[in-house]
């Protein structure tokens, strides 16, 4: 076991330094951050004074090492346009982001597994259809559009919530709804699919012939099994929300993580591109890694295998 | 005969009428388009609204955009525009992730460590942020949109493509055929590829609706298919602002097309899961 | 000694003093209410710190709010309105300035604005331009308790102009010495103190400003909190209008013109901004057709520009003759360039292309890509046939700083640029050989050979002759096509006291609406 959970634990420090090196090379082959303060006639010889004094005229290598070197210090490096720690400002936000993740996870959740479940259980009636058809408007509806229709109708026409920024709970509705839709449609169904498996095995055709009621056999039974995929997706789903709601968030003017990561790509803020990608990195990592070894707890076969 | 008859009955008619309806529009769009998709229709205003609706008139039958160009010819055109940006980048995806998963399943050891570690690598980047990054770097065209989503979708293919081929290795037939001294190659063509082709496909049928909402995400942040070609996408995310402005026919006829090409492939992929491969079940 | 008397001559002794100064008691107490302004793009902290301004036109909405400069651009005075000095002199040999501050004035911290802030803040400046300045600059002495002087190395004649023009360089904009070095450039950005008629009292950087009215500042301030905070989507910002959750919004998208005129009580405020030219990157090559004069001229009559603004800029943009805005120094006047496709085609024809031409790219300025696509339309009818090319905006930048390399081919660059200041930004950026945007794409020799001659000069009047033998030569020749002025359309909601949109909009030199502490709320 110890050995398993070793060998797990250097994978996903391997996959993490993949993932550093893949966005500190891609972030810089999409060009010079400096050049994008031209606008006004600035002078070479401003643009190379702004090169020094952000270490952009070091070499490539040195660049990634002091990159590796700030993960360590958890400080993620300095952004070009705060000047601040990059892992100041991604706590600043990490509030907002993680209440609007939440509640759209929340969202999801509670739409998504209710409705999986229920075309599951009704699969082939007109409830599965009703379900179905609603995680495909989620999957097929782009969240820019979502959230502009939200604004419209619910603070133009009816004045209800107010149109962007964070504040109090109203704040939250619109964003978190955008957000969720699309998550809702993919945990329905997952928790459809995985339920009709569950429903199909050899151990709940047991339970029925047992004589238990279906009512005690889904939810005792199936639901139980069923549930443990669905909330591996929340988990992640969750992450993505939390760190990269980009389009949401611009919509909403919401001050999370995904907005910041939205102006550090435009701006070629490197250090905060690389920082905030990290973080999700980490998260979606640690999750994985998580899940791999209770999974192995579980079912111990899994140790061999993989 | 019967067979086919058989299989002609089962095939699921909506989605196969629909997608062979789009796919017809897509071929012959110069034919059928009333108007230039790129350039203003001469003696049309801008923002006409649909021919029924006042002010409205029958030579753009779903009005004018922002620029006096005809909705309807850039909707015809678009299907072609997103047909190839869906499929395209879903085979581009599909191609690279299960070449990815064979050799990484069949291969094993380092080449198995290697790929493995960078699919996890790659999937814990937000795909959107990743398809900004690769946009941005090879500049905006139909062609190299489709090559990004492609190189930011094939991560999901190589992950249950490996798992299916780790299982296919141990099958009596492949063990069979390793013995009798078939060169890997030769047992990769003939016997893994045609066995994870099923999956292969249905993973396809949903890949095609998150890359289409993928394309439009991507206009919305400026990245997109280029303008003036017309992507449903780019339609949807260039007409944002008259939502509020009253000229709806601009954002709901390309996100109902949206909507369309997504239900057509979701039902297609639907029927192909239960058919081919019940155990799919769970993708 | 001709020379010197000429120049003696020339330059007069210029005296500004400011007659609101000593009439105006601080007024910073009877501020009341709060507006709320919703900025179109990011936040970034490094535009609170004058100090390193970086040379575009962002920055000056912030620190117009939070800092203030000894002259500065205000109303229609382009840089020598009088704001922390109460007069200023140039020497007429233009070897020094001297400036005497007002009496009494503050920085927020409380502390007093002394000449020695004025001389960290200026010797201090890293921010543009600080090299010329550097370079030209002998010292800087402090005179008395109020007054301090600039001492050139040689006449320094564009020294005022750099020195009171928000948008372009900072070095004139006061920190107070002692807070900045205690906390750090870094930490200055996060916390700055200035001298301006708004504090910071709360920072979300990226997100959100909250200032209040300062108490101590030399002029009165009429609202009591000032709130900036970033909207990047348009519609967004529009929504927040019509529901009152900002009183200013700065960029409405162009669909949404007409319903923000609709609403009741809001006045639209199209501020004029940024001038659209046409380049024809390596214009002399002997292959490319631009190399004709003609053929220029041609692309040149081709543009309905009157349709362009009122398709892009819904009219309020201005179709003028020059591509530099009349708004600078030197600026030369021209005359509307009027459509004439008969007349263009002719020319065509003359040069050798009776059916015209294919241009293998139109790039416009990202993201502006439906004028580009209108360009196009109009260059079609003339019988030049052309495709647009998109790019993302920090690409686009980088390839014209690339220069003529990144840019093979039959290729028309489709620019909106706005600088203040002089004519001889907009030239040393954009045409000559070498300029930071320019690079290696146009290099007109004679016209670089005058550039210089003009850059030596120190006799304002044969600068100016310079000046507008240059921006004729480039206009009779077609070397850049201007296309027009589009507007920055803004919008004021119905709590602002606004008889028209110039008087929260005063400043022609940007499209921001400062100065803040002159807006005004109406009496509830």
């Amino acid at each position: 076991m110890w050995q398993f959970i070793v060998r797990r634990l250097l994978y996903s420090i391997v996959t993490l330094l993949i993932l550093s090196a893949t966005i500190f090379v891609i972030v810089r082959l999409t060009g010079d951050p400096v050049s994008l303060l031209a606008e006004a006639g600035a002078r070479p010889e401003d643009l190379e004074r702004i090169h020094r004094q952000w270490g952009l005229d070091r070499s490539w290598p040195v660049q990634y090492v002091s990159f590796l070197q700030n993960i360590v210090t958890g400080e993620l490096g300095k952004s070009f346009n705060y000047r601040l720690p990059v892992s100041e400002l991604y706590f600043q936000r990490l509030p907002n982001s993680l209440t609007l993740g939440l509640v759209a996870t929340l969202i999801s959740i509670l739409v998504g597994v209710p409705a999986g479940i229920i075309s599951a259980v009704k699969v082939n009636t007109w409830w599965d259809t009703i379900a179905k058809g609603v995680a495909l408007l989620g999957l097929s509806i782009p969240g820019f559009w979502l959230g502009l229709v939200l604004i419209l109708v619910f603070s133009v026409w009816l004045r209800w919530l107010p149109t962007s920024g964070a504040g109090d709970w109203r704040h939250v509705v619109m964003p978190s709804l955008a957000l969720g839709w699309y998550f809702a449609a993919s945990m329905l169904r997952l928790t459809r699919s995985s339920m009709l498996e569950v429903l199909g095995s050899e151990y709940i055709k047991l339970a029925r012939l047992k004589g238990l009621p279906d009512v005690v056999v889904i939810a005792m039974h199936a639901f139980k099994n069923a549930l443990i995929p669905v909330f591996t997706l929340a988990g992640v789903n969750m992450v993505v929300m939390v760190n990269a709601a980009v389009i949401i968030e611009v919509i909403f003017a919401w001050p999370g993580i995904g907005r910041l990561l939205y102006e550090g790509i435009f701006n070629r803020d490197f250090p905060l591109v690389q920082g905030v990608v990290v973080m999700a990195g980490f998260m979606i990592v640690g999750i994985n890694l998580i899940v791999d070894i209770l999974y192995a707890f579980i079912d111990p076969r899994i140790r061999l295998t993989r | 005969m019967r067979a086919v008859i058989e299989a002609a009955r089962e095939a699921p008619l909506v989605p196969v009428a629909i997608l062979g309806g789009l796919m017809l529009v897509a071929i012959l769009a110069d034919l059928i388009a009333p108007h230039d998709p790129t350039l203003p229709v001469k003696g049309a205003n801008v923002f006409d609204p649909p021919f029924w609706m006042e002010g409205g008139r029958t030579t753009t039958l779903l009005g004018t955009d922002f620029q006096g160009r005809d909705v309807l010819s850039r909707l015809i055109h678009g299907a072609r525009v997103s047909l190839i940006v869906g499929l395209m980048g879903t085979l581009v995806a599909g191609g690279i992730g299960t070449a990815m998963g064979i050799l990484s399943g069949y291969v094993g050891r380092w080449v198995d460590q290697v790929i493995m570690r960078v699919t996890d690598a790659w999937l814990a980047l937000p795909a959107l942020v990743f398809a900004i990054f690769l946009a941005t770097m090879v500049g905006p065209s139909m062609w190299n949109i489709v090559f990004v989503l492609g190189a930011v979708y094939w991560t999901r293919y190589a992950r249950v493509i490996r798992g299916e081929v780790l299982t296919l290795r141990e099958r009596e037939f492949v063990k069979l055929a390793e013995i009798a001294g078939a060169s890997k190659l030769r047992v990769i063509k003939r016997h893994i590829l045609p066995n994870v082709m099923n999956t292969a496909t249905v993973l396809a049928s949903l890949t095609i609706g998150v890359v289409i909402i993928a394309e439009a995400s991507l206009s919305f942040l400026g990245v997109g298919v280029p303008p003036p070609q017309p992507a449903w996408g780019l339609m949807l995310a260039e007409a944002r602002p008259t939502l509020m402005a009253g000229q709806w026919w601009l954002t709901v006829f390309p996100g109902l097309c949206i909507l369309l090409i997504v239900l057509a492939t979701q039902l297609f992929g639907d029927w192909l899961r239960v058919r081919l491969d019940p155990q799919l079940r769970n993708l | 000694m001709r020379r010197s008397r000429c120049v003696a001559a020339a330059l007069m002794l210029i005296v500004l003093a400011s007659t609101a100064a000593s009439l105006s008691s601080p007024a910073g107490a009877a501020a009341r209410g709060k507006l709320v302004l919703a900025w179109h793009a990011g936040l970034a902290s490094r535009w609170l710190d004058p100090q390193e301004h970086d040379g575009t036109a962002t920055p000056d909405n912030f620190f117009t709010a939070i800092h203030d400069g000894l002259i500065k651009n205000q109303g229609t005075a382009l840089f020598d309105h009088p704001a922390l000095a109460e007069k200023f002199t140039i020497a007429p040999d233009a070897k020094s300035a001297t400036f005497t501050l007002r009496k009494g004035i503050k920085f927020h911290n409380g502390e007093p604005v002394t000449p020695q802030d004025v001389k960290f803040s200026y010797e201090n400046y890293r921010g543009a331009k600080a090299d010329v300045f550097k370079k030209k600059t002998e010292r800087v002495e402090i005179v008395d308790d109020r007054t301090i002087r600039f001492h050139f190395k040689e006449p320094f004649l564009d020294f005022a102009i750099l020195f009171g023009t928000a948008n372009v360089a900072a070095p004139g904009w006061v920190v107070p010495e002692k807070y900045y070095k205690q906390v750090g450039a870094d930490g200055f950005k996060q916390k700055p103190v200035g001298a301006g008629p708004y504090r910071l009292v709360r920072h979300e950087p990226g997100v959100k400003l909250e200032m209040e009215a300062f108490d101590g500042y030399y002029r009165p301030v009429n609202v009591k909190q000032l709130v900036m905070t970033s909207v990047p989507e348009g519609a967004t910002r529009v929504a927040m209008l019509e529901r009152g959750e900002a009183d200013i919004i700065y960029s409405v998208p162009g669909e949404l013109v007409s319903r923000v005129q609709k609403l009741p009580g809001v006045t639209l405020a199209p501020v004029l901004s940024g001038s659209w030219f046409l380049e024809f990157p390596g214009f002399q090559d002997p292959k490319s057709p631009f190399r004709d004069k003609r053929v220029r001229e041609a692309v040149s009559l081709a543009i309905d520009r009157r349709a362009m603004n009122q398709a892009e800029s819904a009219g309020f943009g201005k179709v003028s003759g020059n591509w530099i805005n009349n708004d600078v120094q030197y600026a030369l006047e021209w005359p509307e360039i009027e459509r004439n496709v008969e007349r263009a085609k002719q020319l065509l024809r003359e040069a050798g292309y009776p059916n015209g031409f294919d241009v293998d790219w139109v790039t416009p300025l990202p993201a502006w890509y439906s004028r580009g696509e209108r360009l196009i339309g109009q260059l079609r009818e003339v019988g030049i046939r052309a495709r647009m090319q998109t790019m993302e905006r920090g690409v686009f930048f980088q390839r014209l700083q690339g220069g003529i390399k990144e840019w093979p081919g039959v290729q028309i660059i489709f620019h909106g640029i706005r600088i203040a200041g002089s004519w001889s930004f907009w030239y040393e950026a954009h045409v000559k050989c070498g300029g930071f945007n320019s690079r290696d794409r146009l290099c007109i020799k004679e016209l670089d050979a005058k550039f210089e001659q003009y850059e030596r000069s120190i006799n304002p009047a044969e600068r100016k002759k310079l000046a507008e033998e240059i921006q004729r030569a480039i206009l009779e020749n077609h070397y850049l096509v201007p296309v027009f002025r589009h507007a920055f359309v803004n919008a004021i909601g119905p709590r602002v006291a606004a008889q028209k949109w110039q008087d929260v909009f005063p400043t022609i030199t940007t499209g921001y609406a400062y100065p803040w502490e002159d807006i005004k709320l109406k009496e509830q």
